[in-house]
């Protein structure tokens, strides 16, 4: 009986959680900065947590969001141990100046940024360090609010508004020096 | 647009109170990702529909963090990760 019982637990849980198993590996990508195989650890310990977890799951109910806040927390926890001190960054790096200054939003120019796509979004937010990138992708990539931002990081709101400020405008001087770059604006 | 400012500069009895577009700026993200209290709000908003110079960047801004939205977490495969973690799965029903 515990066999059959434990064989619908497994079909179930491919059925309703491995489905996604490549959404995870991509927000897993975001959060390591790219790392692929801290990306795959967390992929990993994510679906064993959920597994053993998985009599607290309501079949039906949004599978995909239970998992990311699994995979957040897991993420997050490991993140709070591996770091004993905050890495420096360099605030005087990111001016006030804004790539937007003075534009008009019916300037192609401007709106350089449509024509930056893909892999090049993905690698300037992964190229962010960790500080700027991690509320940046839990706001922008997870629409977390900014006070559970801050939970999550342990660190106050106003933290988290300034770094997710300087995360905006680093990555939008980074997309633009690429657009600059590869001749989409001149 | 210009007449929308003038219009309201005569019949808003508040335009007094107008923030700078310096305070607008300065709360642009806040304003964007619906972070602000409903009197900031509303005085931001107020600002952005009658200045020329805010609302094409609140526009920019709004349209910038749209496309990072959409294009920032792409759904990718790793090779042979399925069958790692039913390798997993398979050990832990065993345990």
């Amino acid at each position: 009986m515990a066999g059959v019982d434990r064989d619908s637990r497994h079909a179930e849980f491919e059925a309703e959680a491995l489905v996604h198993l490549d959404d995870l590996y991509g927000l897993a990508l975001r959060l390591t900065g790219g790392d692929e195989p801290r990306a795959e650890d967390l992929v990993q310990t994510t679906c064993l947590r959920a597994y053993e977890r998985w009599s607290q799951y309501e079949v039906g109910t949004n599978c995909r969001a239970w998992l990311m806040t699994i995979l957040r927390s897991t993420f997050i926890n490991e993140y709070h141990a591996r770091r004993s001190r905050p890495t420096p960054v360099d605030y005087d790096e990111v001016g006030e100046w804004s790539v937007f200054e003075g534009r008009s939003p019916e300037d192609p120019e401007a709106r350089f940024f449509e024509n930056v796509v893909d892999e090049r979004i993905v690698a300037a937010i992964d190229a962010l360090p960790d500080e700027f990138r991690l509320p940046l992708v839990l706001s922008d990539l997870q629409g977390l609010k900014y006070r559970e931002i801050a939970e999550s990081l342990g660190v106050p709101v106003g933290t988290v508004k300034s770094r997710l400020f300087r995360a905006r405008r680093q990555l939008q001087r980074a997309l633009y020096d690429y657009a600059r770059e590869a001749g989409i604006i001149s | 647009m210009m007449w929308t400012w003038l219009r309201r500069l005569r019949s808003d009895p508040e335009t007094p109170d107008m923030i700078t577009c310096q305070e607008a700026l300065a709360r642009v993200y806040e304003y964007l990702d619906g972070e602000l209290g409903p009197e900031w709000t509303e005085k931001v908003r107020r600002h952005i529909e009658t200045c020329r110079r805010c609302w094409p960047r609140f526009e920019l801004e709004r349209a910038f963090i749209d496309h990072i939205r959409e294009q920032g977490l792409p759904s990718v495969r790793a090779e042979g990760l399925k069958e790692r973690v039913q390798a997993l799965l398979d050990e832990a029903d065993s345990a």
